[in-house]
């Protein structure tokens, strides 16, 4: 040993403790980047006195995967949550006020009035007024579920260009990586991003990833369809430019394999796209039936009956009318309106509405003409109370009367919305611990970082000192000589 | 290394989450102090919202009823009243009668006494309320009485018609003092009282229709609620008060004239215990009227309650709610803030 091998043991502690420097600087640089993994910088000696540094990146392979799964449920549970506030509002309105059942209501209540002094024109236009507000209200909510489901549609479309942009970038991080494994360099910066690239995608699609050799990573969705193998698989979409209530949505398919959308309030839709089609085809459509539904409960009531006579729509007609609709007719609560012959302003007779006869003298009840005949009045009321078949496809209770059926259907959609939020709640409380969890394995905590400066400064200190101490040594030798 | 660790990010995020909870549910909690009832009906509830909208609904329709059970009864009111006065003019009428049978009273009077009753019939009978005639069935918009004292009376005339072709002459012929008693009592039997009794009410006494105004007065009881002008009772006093007019103010002799008093006395004795029976009838109805309203004023108070009971909050529990959460956001701010400070860096120098 000489002191000329002292000295370049001291410089290669130097250039060792510079290099952990450069690695705690780093670590604290991105400390509060939620997507960097720390790196740890591990000392090995390999001849005696050398040394060399290796970078190790701090990971936790199955924290990181219940981080992706929690992150996919969570997006697809806060996305069906939030379609369905929307819903809500545009259909029922704040505390249901514009909704069919509070139209209905109101309808029932005028009628009642109307009934009371039926010779009172202006208590008879309230009724078609009142009749106006059930059919605005079926109308509108027709077309504000309509321009929700188009709404979804544009959003499912967004989703796949930017899931489709995402495993271009995915594929870019992990070619450097494998290429960067390959030739023996430090892969880490390229390894937190395609970890982040990872997590995008997971709020879109639930998905599952192994990693083969070489780091190559392959993605695919939680039920096994490829994402991502070499390169990306295309994801693809047709958005439809308008919906009607007869509109079929098209389906998003993953390298050619349909992705199957979530049901119930308690929504195994876990992403967003799955949460998007589950709002698009599941809620809307569902919502939609019930308001065609309650269109043909209310034609249906106010119908004009007359044995032998088939039976006419009265007071509310539609597309089809004058017959009366026996089944589910798709957009019939779109197409509902008020007869014109009742309707003072298209020239009609309220009076029609008390005596009969909208379809003709065969219909007329009040065959004495008294300016006070109740009874119709008084049947159509009972009528929107009596018993009738509803179509399963409404998802409630068959056989009910229209105004219990349009109050179901506020109860099964506030059913749905309740779990929905309540579940967002737990799997965004979920989702954020997880992510706690993981960031504290994998994250930096900047005062252990800047106790480890500490350290390397003493070293750095000593090694300083050391080729110092040598080099008097050294000058010392060379003055004696 | 490290057994345990934890990031910094971690530290200083730790209280984000529970801190952006904390504050929506103090904005939930504020609406419900505010307002008492739960903030989100729809998601406190869930499916049984659908309770809560059909009470509501329900609570609408039974006030309505209870309006409109308003309105019928002040119609059922004015009625009672009217058959009130009615009964009281066939009561003079049936007084006057028997004085006049007994031939201590002037012709004149005792015609007059008849037409008086029957104006007081025809204006009691042709009453409106709200512009609709009380006593007119469901023909609310017709008069349903015609005056029998105007110039073109179908009544009068159809009753001058029947005269003349029984006897030859009309009333006011001196050859009317020779009608007997029997001669009398046969016309007034045989010719005068289909007029009244029969098709010849229609025709030329009323416009109403025998058919009633039928009120729903409760969620699922419905009653007629008026009473028409063709009542059996009403057609007698109307006769009744015919005879006499038109016996007194002709040439008729005394016995004559005494069998058309004692035909006005004997109508005017029906007619009233048939109007007694008529205003019983509509007292029930007013009963039934009131006792449903009532019975639905403790349905709403019901319904109410069920309503306060499904939607309504402890004010005192949301204003504690409302303080705790205030407390436990003051507490995380003033973590937060001294976390912050706790860093190693802060003793490096």
């Amino acid at each position: 040993m000489s002191l000329s091998s002292a000295l370049s043991i001291a410089q290669s502690a130097l250039l060792t403790t510079s290099r952990q420097t450069s690695v705690v600087t780093r670590n604290v640089s991105d400390a509060s980047n939620p997507d960097y993994s720390r790196r740890i910088a591990t000392v090995v000696s390999t001849a005696p006195g050398a040394r060399s540094v290796d970078i190790q990146r701090a990971t936790n392979a199955q924290l990181f995967r219940q981080n992706l799964a929690a992150l996919s449920a969570w997006s697809g549970q806060s996305t069906l949550s939030s379609g369905l506030d929307r819903l809500q509002i545009a259909v029922n309105g704040v505390d249901n006020a514009t909704s069919a059942s509070t139209a209905i209501g109101n309808l029932q209540n005028a009628l009642q009035l109307y009934a009371t002094s039926p010779s009172n024109q202006n208590l008879g236009a309230s009724v078609v007024e009142t009749a106006r507000q059930a059919v605005r209200s079926l109308n509108e909510g027709t077309t504000a579920i309509q321009a929700f489901r188009t709404d979804m549609d544009s959003q499912i479309s967004n989703a796949v260009g930017q899931l489709n942009d995402l495993l271009v970038q995915f594929e870019g991080a992990n070619k450097a990586i494998i290429s960067g494994t390959r030739s023996g360099t430090d892969v880490s910066d390229a390894l937190d991003k395609r970890d982040a690239l990872l997590k995008k995608i997971a709020e879109y699609v639930p998905i599952s990833t192994y990693t083969r050799g070489d780091n190559d990573m392959v993605v695919t969705t939680a039920d096994g369809t490829m994402l991502f193998e070499t390169v990306p698989r295309s994801v693809s979409f047709t958005p439809s430019p308008g919906y009607g209530p007869t509109t079929t949505g098209a389906t998003v398919y993953i390298d050619n394999v349909p992705i199957s959308s979530g049901s119930g309030g308690n929504s195994e839709a876990t992403g967003k796209l799955a949460g998007f089609l589950q709002l698009r085809d599941g809620v809307a459509s569902t919502m939609q039936n019930q308001l065609d539904e309650i269109a043909r409960g209310l034609i249906d009531a106010f119908a004009e009956k007359a044995p032998p006579l088939a039976d006419m729509a009265g007071l509310f007609t539609w597309q089809g009318g004058p017959a009366v609709p026996t089944t589910l007719e798709p957009g019939l609560a779109g197409t509902i309106r008020i007869n014109a012959a009742v309707d003072p302003s298209q020239g009609g007779n309220v009076n029609l509405v008390r005596d009969g006869g909208i379809n003709g003298a065969g219909y007329v009840k009040n065959t004495t003409g008294g300016a006070s005949y109740s009874e119709l009045l008084i049947g159509y009321g009972d009528r929107l109370d009596t018993p009738m078949t509803f179509s399963p496809a409404a998802g409630i209770a068959a056989t009910s009367s229209v105004t219990s059926f349009s109050s179901n259907a506020i109860g099964w959609f506030e059913s749905i919305r309740q779990q929905a939020t309540t579940l967002a709640d737990t799997k965004e409380a979920l989702a954020s611990r997880s992510a706690e969890a993981l960031s504290n394995e994998t994250g930096v905590n900047v005062d252990m970082e800047m106790s480890l400066m500490l350290d390397l400064e003493h070293t750095y200190q000593a090694s300083a000192r050391l080729m110092s101490t040598i080099d008097q040594m050294l000058n010392a030798l060379l003055e004696a000589v | 290394m490290k057994a345990v660790s934890v990031s910094s990010s971690a530290v200083s995020n730790a209280m984000r989450y529970s801190q952006t909870r904390m504050q929506v549910d103090l904005v939930k909690a504020q609406k419900e102090l505010d307002s008492g009832k739960v903030a989100d009906i729809g998601l406190t509830l869930g499916a049984n919202t659908s309770q809560s909208v059909n009470f509501h609904r329900d609570l609408d329709r039974l006030n309505s009823i209870v309006d409109s059970n308003a309105l019928v009864s002040s119609r059922l009111k004015s009625t009672q009243d009217a058959l009130g006065q009615i009964v009281s003019a066939a009561q003079s009428l049936l007084s006057s009668m028997t004085v006049a049978s007994s031939g201590d009273m002037p012709d004149s009077v005792a015609a007059e006494s008849g037409r008086s009753a029957l104006q007081s019939l025809t204006s009691m009978l042709n009453a409106s309320l709200n512009g609709e005639y009380l006593f007119a069935g469901t023909n609310t918009d017709v008069r349903p009485i015609n005056d029998y004292s105007a110039a073109s009376s179908p009544a009068k005339a159809a009753f001058d018609a029947a005269f003349l072709a029984r006897f030859g002459f009309a009333q006011n012929d001196p050859a009317a003092a020779n009608i007997s008693a029997a001669d009398m009592d046969d016309f007034l039997t045989n010719d005068v009282t289909p007029q009244f009794m029969g098709a010849g009410w229609q025709a030329n006494w009323s416009n109403a229709t025998d058919q009633q105004i039928v009120s729903r007065i409760a969620l699922n009881e419905t009653t007629g609620t008026s009473v028409s002008a063709n009542q059996e009772g009403l057609r007698k006093i109307a006769m009744a008060a015919a005879i006499v007019t038109e016996a007194f103010s002709g040439n008729l002799s005394s016995a004559a004239k005494n069998a058309a008093a004692a035909k006005a006395l004997a109508l005017a004795g029906e007619a009233i215990s048939d109007l007694g029976q008529l205003q019983s009838q509509t007292g029930i109805v007013q009963n039934r009227v009131s006792a449903a309203s009532e019975r639905i004023n403790t349905q709403v108070d019901l319904f109410e309650r069920h309503i306060i009971d499904l939607e309504g909050v402890d004010p005192y529990e949301a204003a504690n709610r409302v303080n705790d959460l205030m407390s436990h956001i003051q507490t995380s701010f003033a973590l937060t803030a001294r976390i912050q400070q706790l860093s190693l860096l802060n003793y490096l120098t």
